[in-house]
């Protein structure tokens, strides 16, 4: 087992969900772009807990803080905090079919948004939380394409 | 995750509290620079290609209109030198110093897009050209926001619309000073703390008073489109539609302060009529109206 080779396939998802939440989108659909870094951070954590620690997520979290130009610590805590949560979980998460997944992605990605949200200078407003709709809808796909990533350079 | 709620917490509060944080996160900042480099990229390479492939009509089309454009605002531009060198005349008689005009810096946007739950934007200058903290950003058309925070090769800009944002404005009609604060993506601003009784009307137009000293004086910001006197509450409802083009601008100029342009040629005064020449007036000849009687007395 090449340890460092499968390690950075990990990272180079998350690099690439990075750039997802950058790449710009028209007004009307800012507030419906799936939360990729979460997702990718729940699958990783739930396929392989031993590899992606919640330092890992701690990271990830501090970068998007900087490339979001939110405060910092925000996103770091939040991606943290969803990290463990599956950390202490991934055993039962695996076993559920698909759409119970789901329910699942929607609560954390909740919790992340809800973490973003009370530290922003915004309103209440549903819009704001079409974020999770979408990501909960997108969560089948992710979750099919990153594990056919996982198979196919079998990172464990 | 006891460390990682620890380690968030700190840095929370080294960012929120304290202002010596600032040099570190710029210096992360520019670290993470070529990340969001690449992520405008796909968004470059579209803009490109459409240029590109744009039809030799439609190109042809756009330089006559650009040309067009340019006369009028040549032919514009001759007047208002001549109107400039006037009014710095008649400002020496009063003993009052004012700009006109200040020198500006163009930068471009970054096709990046930030939380969406602050009104920020990427500008590709830096500190390596002199951007500083404050710094007021316009477009063609008016205010865009100011420099938020400035790391080496980019700056973080505040739009009007951010929730958090306010400046200081006057209505041209009739110069009744104000604040407009943003109210967040998409929406309109909102002219604040003005009772009942103000002279408000739809279609007037709101420029920067220069009060406070950040925004300087004389430039558009939106134009008034609804006014509401709600029952019970001590402030009308003011909504104001901003000038600039918050989301489509990809040029922005940052203004230099304290310099002036320099024309090159000054214009000896002339004893013309002064009503015909306010006719084509930009909204820095304005401004004088209301501060003339105040100094003058």
């Amino acid at each position: 087992m090449v340890k460092s080779q499968h390690g950075s396939i990990i990272y180079l998802t998350l690099v690439i969900a990075i750039l997802l939440m950058l790449v710009p989108l028209p007004d009307h659909l800012r507030y419906a772009r799936p939360e990729w870094v979460a997702m990718t951070l729940i699958y990783w954590a739930m396929a392989l807990p031993q590899r992606v620690s919640i330092g890992i997520a701690w990271i990830t979290g501090l970068v998007m803080d900087i490339v979001t130009g939110g405060v910092l610590g925000i996103h770091a805590f939040a991606y943290a905090l969803i990290v463990y949560l599956v950390g202490r979980l991934h055993l039962q998460i695996r076993q559920f079919p698909l759409w119970q997944q789901a329910i699942i992605i929607l609560s954390l990605v909740s919790l992340v948004h809800f973490i973003v949200f009370a530290n922003a200078p915004v309103r209440f407003s549903w819009s704001n939380w079409l974020t999770v709709l979408t990501s909960t809808l997108v969560w089948p796909i992710v979750y099919a394409v990153l594990r056919k990533i996982r198979r196919s350079f079998q990172v464990s | 995750m006891l460390l990682a709620v620890i380690a968030s917490l700190l840095l929370y509060f080294l960012d929120t509290q304290l202002d010596y944080f600032k040099p570190v996160r710029a210096a992360l900042s520019t670290a993470v620079y070529p990340v969001q480099k690449i992520a405008s990229f796909p968004d470059d390479v579209l803009r490109w290609s459409a240029d590109l492939f744009q039809g030799h009509q439609q190109l042809r089309e756009k330089i006559m209109t650009l040309e067009a454009q340019n006369l009028t605002n040549s032919v514009r531009m001759q007047k208002m030198q001549a109107l400039e060198s006037e009014n710095m005349r008649l400002r020496e008689l009063l003993g009052s110093s004012f700009r006109l005009q200040e020198r500006v810096q163009v930068a471009e946007l970054l096709s990046v897009d930030l939380d969406p739950f602050y009104q920020h934007v990427i500008i590709d200058k830096g500190e390596a050209f002199g951007v500083h903290e404050g710094q007021p950003v316009l477009d063609a058309l008016g205010v865009m926001g100011q420099v938020a925070e400035v790391s080496q090769f980019s700056s973080r800009v505040v739009l009007l619309t951010d929730p958090s944002h306010s400046i200081p404005v006057q209505i041209v009609r009739n110069g009744l000073r104000a604040v407009v604060t943003g109210r967040g993506l998409g929406e309109t601003l909102q002219m604040e703390f003005l009772p009942h009784n103000a002279d408000v009307r739809e279609g007037d137009l709101v420029i920067t008073s220069g009060l406070g000293g950040r925004f300087p004086a004389g430039y558009p910001v939106g134009t008034i489109t609804s006014v509401d006197f709600p029952q019970g509450k001590p402030f009308a409802d003011i909504a104001v539609d901003p000038a600039a083009h918050l989301s489509t601008s990809r040029e922005v100029m940052l203004v230099i302060p304290g310099e002036k342009i320099d024309f090159g040629v000054t214009y000896p005064l002339q004893a013309e009529d002064p009503e015909s020449q306010e006719q084509s007036v930009e909204p820095e000849a304005v401004v004088e109206q209301d501060d003339m009687p105040a100094e003058s007395t």
